[in-house]
């Protein structure tokens, strides 16, 4: 079976089994605040069918224009992320400057499209003019400062969880493409000590950091998600506690049908869903590596592995927050989380990768069947 | 491409140290946490209900439960706004208590919740509410509520701070009125609210049943009204009064001052609390006579108008002087009974002998309680006949040595008024739980028969004289009826058992009307002061009552075929 084909199979049986457990999680949720169990649900089922058009957009769209768009993309998000101060058109959640409004009530988050923006931008800098891209100026300091700027609006928003996703997977496209590594472990440091900095000057940060590394003393303040989280696990032992029979998600765990969803998975399924779910984004993974390391050119390539290595790393670091191996971010589950923008850009991203794969070392074997039915 | 390399190594690094960590958090000896999530998911819940409500034998409310608010604050919320300051002012200021105080309940703001104040009404809710202050809410608690307040508080009774029925009927039928609280295990969410689709055990509660009395508000008003005008005119430390029903035994009203209001029970005293109509051994002084006479009739010892020498008022036997209050010479027993002759009651008892006396005291129920369900019921105090000294039958003849409740003595005038039956005396009509069954029903009891029907109206016919215009209780006559009654004027005994001058325990013990008694009533004053006598004190309260209890009852005048049944009985015609 092609790379693009298993791509496809694993993220719609990760986007069929989230809306399945989107649906068991958000229930309580839906009731305490809109008095419908389904309110979540049906908002993420259109989100998915748009989700759909974008990754068939996706899909059908060279990815070389993208790449060629790679700037007025990058122009257009810095401008977005900037739009988000402006009264009457950001939208504040929680102290949180990360929406924008649009018409029917809908908001969106130009984070989302920093990350698309960010994968563009990097490969399309590193894979064209090949030359000039080597060496200090070209290989670091550019791309670096663009990323840098396009962090500085995000950290500004106070989402350290985009900021850190977006930064490593800038980082280790820059890695990848060849950047020199001793100053970008330098840049990595530095940018990681200046994070370091601003979250130790916001409480709110601090505070889960603080209950990460003493989650039982704030257990009924910041660690209370975190401890709730890990209880769902418990709860759930080896074989789970059955479809829809979660406790936590009955007020216990805050946002159990968003960011924290995979601990109600891991609740009702047990291992066989944490673990499935896991294996599922593994698989993703290796997908993704295996059409980057077959793309036409070092654009694609680059590109695809930027798109893998995001959504990789953010599944990565949900699973780490949900089990309590890092402080809390705010880093929806790709593809199973509540919430209409991400899942829209990953499934385009999603698609774009498809089309990747299919101009690259995949395509030969669907032209070659077409031959032979010709 | 070692790089590429590199990047996966590191991801799915940190790939297998999460698979690691889940499977420590699925797999784990996670035994404690376990336990922790069981216990603090569920609960049990002890599910409340209402106390029954007391209801008179129309069905009007004695007591009831009502739901009144406790004003709650949050003084973690009050400290996030940095209100405890304005919060506390205003909330004083509404609710009429000291700054200080209240500021020293909000100014916690480490504790999540605090009562301000218990209990209070709607009224105060509304002005509470209209302040829109941050943190302070209202938290429903059920209280019990006299609507009547003091009418009848001595029979109701009071429900103490935990919920315990502490004084008459609330008191007595405790258990049936508090009903039985049910019992939920269940789980919780993480709003405390029930989850009922895990509920794993429901015990269902019984409500507490109603209790309906055979008092009557109305009679009870009557009965109240009359003592409290007793207690200005005639300034008794004390004053009972009790209607009965003759021909049942139930009782109408059953009233006692001072008096308490049971809604603010905890602010007076014991003694206001006593409910002295039952509770109070008292010597009967002349009122007793009549259970004596009756006594000596009924064994045909003498006649009606059988004479007999009083004296002048003085006559020695046993080597102790007796006396009269005024000095007769010859009274049949008709007089002795209108004059409330002491020396010729003796006479009579003597004629009885003690054996037989005591016999008949026992059979009118003197000497043990009546039972009538009340808590702190006194039984009275009757020695047994061995014990008896040689004057003591002429003293008990009067109504001294021996001692009863105001409920005894009011039950041998019943029993006379009654055809010679005595009732069971009872205050409880039914008891009916929510759902409208009937638990329990009184039903009338005749107890004892101590004496004929005859002996009956022949003590009727005598003692209506007593209220006629030379008897000692004119004054407890009522118009257009012809009450049967006897006073009593005894000395008060002090708490060493000696006799106290000038101060008197006087009483009027009656009933109308004559030829077919309804209800009969006693009134008991305790020394009433600067008037002493019975007849002078409390027969006008007998009036005061029975007048409009008589009209409130709509008893219409005695039929003919009556009047000729009671005057055949009279004449001894079978």
């Amino acid at each position: 079976m092609r790379a693009s084909a298993v791509l496809i199979w694993v993220v719609g049986g990760l986007c069929l089994f989230g809306m399945v457990m989107l649906y068991s999680t958000s229930g309580p949720q839906g009731e305490k605040l809109f008095g419908d169990p389904n309110y979540f649900t049906q908002r993420q089922m259109l989100w998915l069918l748009a989700g759909l058009a974008a990754a068939t957009f996706g899909a059908r769209m060279d990815y070389r224009r993208w790449l060629k768009l790679a700037w007025p993309i990058f122009g257009v998000t810095l401008v977005l992320l900037a739009l988000v101060y402006v009264p009457g058109i950001g939208r504040n959640i929680k102290g949180s400057h990360r929406w924008i409004r649009l018409p029917a009530g809908l908001t969106f988050q130009p984070s989302e499209l920093a990350k698309f923006a960010t994968i563009c931008l990097m490969a399309s800098w590193y894979g064209t003019r090949r030359r000039q891209r080597a060496g200090f100026k070209g290989g670091l300091l550019i791309p670096g400062l663009l990323l840098a700027s396009m962090l500085g609006l995000i950290v500004f928003e106070t989402d350290f969880g985009a900021t850190i996703l977006i930064g490593a997977t800038g980082g280790g496209m820059m890695f990848v493409a060849g950047a020199p590594i001793v100053y970008l472990l330098g840049t990595g440091v530095l940018g990681g000590a200046g994070l370091a900095w601003m979250i130790s000057q916001n409480r709110q940060r601090m505070g889960r950091i603080m209950a990460f590394m003493d989650p039982e003393k704030y257990a009924q303040d910041e660690a209370y998600q975190l401890l709730n989280a890990i209880y769902a696990f418990v709860a759930g032992g080896i074989g789970g506690v059955g479809l829809g029979q979660s406790l936590q998600k009955q007020h216990y765990l805050p946002e159990a049908h968003t960011d924290f969803i995979f601990a109600i998975i891991g609740e009702e399924l047990g291992i066989p869903g944490s673990l499935g779910v896991a294996l599922l984004f593994v698989a993703f993974f290796f997908c993704g590596l295996r059409i980057s390391g077959r793309a036409a050119d070092p654009g694609g390539r680059l590109m695809a592995f930027g798109i893998t290595l995001l959504v990789s790393l953010q599944a990565t670091l949900n699973i780490a927050v949900v089990t309590g191996c890092l402080p809390t971010k705010g880093l929806p589950l790709p593809f199973i989380s509540f919430g209409g923008t991400s899942l829209v850009v990953v499934l385009f991203m999603v698609g774009v990768l498809v089309n990747i794969a299919h101009q690259g070392a995949d395509r030969p074997v669907t032209r070659r069947r077409r031959k032979a039915a010709a | 491409m070692w790089r590429v390399a590199l990047v996966s190594v590191v991801i799915l690094t940190a790939w297998g140290g999460l698979v690691v960590r889940l499977g420590q958090l699925h797999f784990g000896d996670n035994s404690a946490l376990h336990e922790r999530i069981r216990t603090t998911r569920s609960f049990q819940q002890d599910i409340r209900v209402g106390r029954g409500r007391i209801l008179d034998r129309n069905g009007n409310l004695l007591a009831l439960d009502l739901v009144l608010q406790n004003v709650v604050v949050s003084p973690d919320v009050i400290a996030t706004n940095r209100a405890a300051q304005a919060v506390s002012a205003r909330l004083a200021a509404v609710l009429g208590r000291p700054y200080e105080q209240v500021m020293g309940r909000v100014n916690r703001p480490w504790r999540k919740y605090e009562v301000i104040e218990r209990k209070v009404k709607d009224d105060v809710v509304e002005q509470v509410e209209r302040l829109h202050l941050p943190g302070v809410w209202f938290e429903p608690v059920s209280t019990r509520h006299y609507p009547q307040n003091e009418l009848a508080c001595h029979v109701i009774g009071f429900v103490n701070f935990e919920d315990v029925g502490s004084g008459g009927i609330e008191q007595s039928w405790n258990s049936r009125l508090k009903g039985r609280a049910g019992m939920r295990v269940s789980e919780k969410d993480g709003q405390r609210h029930e989850i009922y689709t895990r509920r794993k055990l429901q015990v269902a509660p019984r409500e507490g049943a109603n209790v309906h009395l055979t008092l009557d508000q109305n009679v009870q008003y009557f009965t109240e009204r009359a003592l409290e005008a007793a207690m200005t005119n005639f300034h008794p430390e004390a004053a009972w009064a009790i209607v009965q029903e003759v021909r049942t035994g139930a009782i109408l009203a059953m009233a006692s001052r001072p008096a308490y209001d049971p809604n603010t029970f905890n602010t007076f005293e014991a003694q206001d609390r006593m409910n002295r109509a039952v509770s109070y051994n008292y010597e009967p002084g002349s009122a007793f006579k009549i259970g004596v006479v009756a006594a000596a009739i009924n064994e045909g010892v003498v006649a009606t108008n059988d004479l007999f020498d009083c004296e002048k008022g003085l006559w020695h036997y046993g080597g102790r002087p007796l006396r009269d209050y005024h000095a007769y010479d010859t009274l049949d027993v008709t007089g002795i009974l209108r004059k409330s002759s002491n020396i010729g009651a003796a006479k009579i008892a003597v004629m009885l002998g003690e054996p037989q006396l005591y016999r008949y005291l026992k059979d009118y129920g003197l000497g043990r309680r009546t039972g009538i369900g009340v808590p702190g019921e006194e039984g009275g105090i009757l020695n047994p006949v061995n014990r008896w000294h040689t004057i003591d039958i002429t003293r008990i003849a009067m109504g001294h040595s021996v001692a009863v409740t105001a409920l005894q003595m009011l039950g041998i005038m019943s029993c006379i008024g009654n055809d010679g039956f005595r009732m069971r005396p009872y205050l409880v009509q039914r008891v009916v739980d929510k759902d409208g069954n009937v638990l329990q029903e009184t039903q009338p009891e005749a107890l004892a028969r101590p004496i004929t029907e005859r002996t009956a109206a022949l003590m009727r016919q005598m003692l209506s004289e007593v209220t006629g215009p030379d008897g000692t209780g004119r004054k407890a006559a009522v118009p257009g009826y012809t009450v049967a009654g006897k006073t009593g004027t005894a000395e008060k005994i002090d708490a060493n058992g000696r006799y106290i001058r000038h101060a008197n325990i006087s009483s009027f013990v009656g009933m109308l009307p004559v030829e077919r008694p309804e209800v009969a009533i006693i009134v008991v004053l305790d020394n009433p002061q600067p008037i002493r006598t019975g007849g002078q004190t409390a027969a006008p309260v007998f009036r005061e009552i029975a007048e409009p209890v008589i009209r409130y009852l709509d008893l219409g005048p005695v039929g003919e075929s009556e009047q000729l049944y009671y005057q055949r009985v009279l004449a001894g015609e079978p």
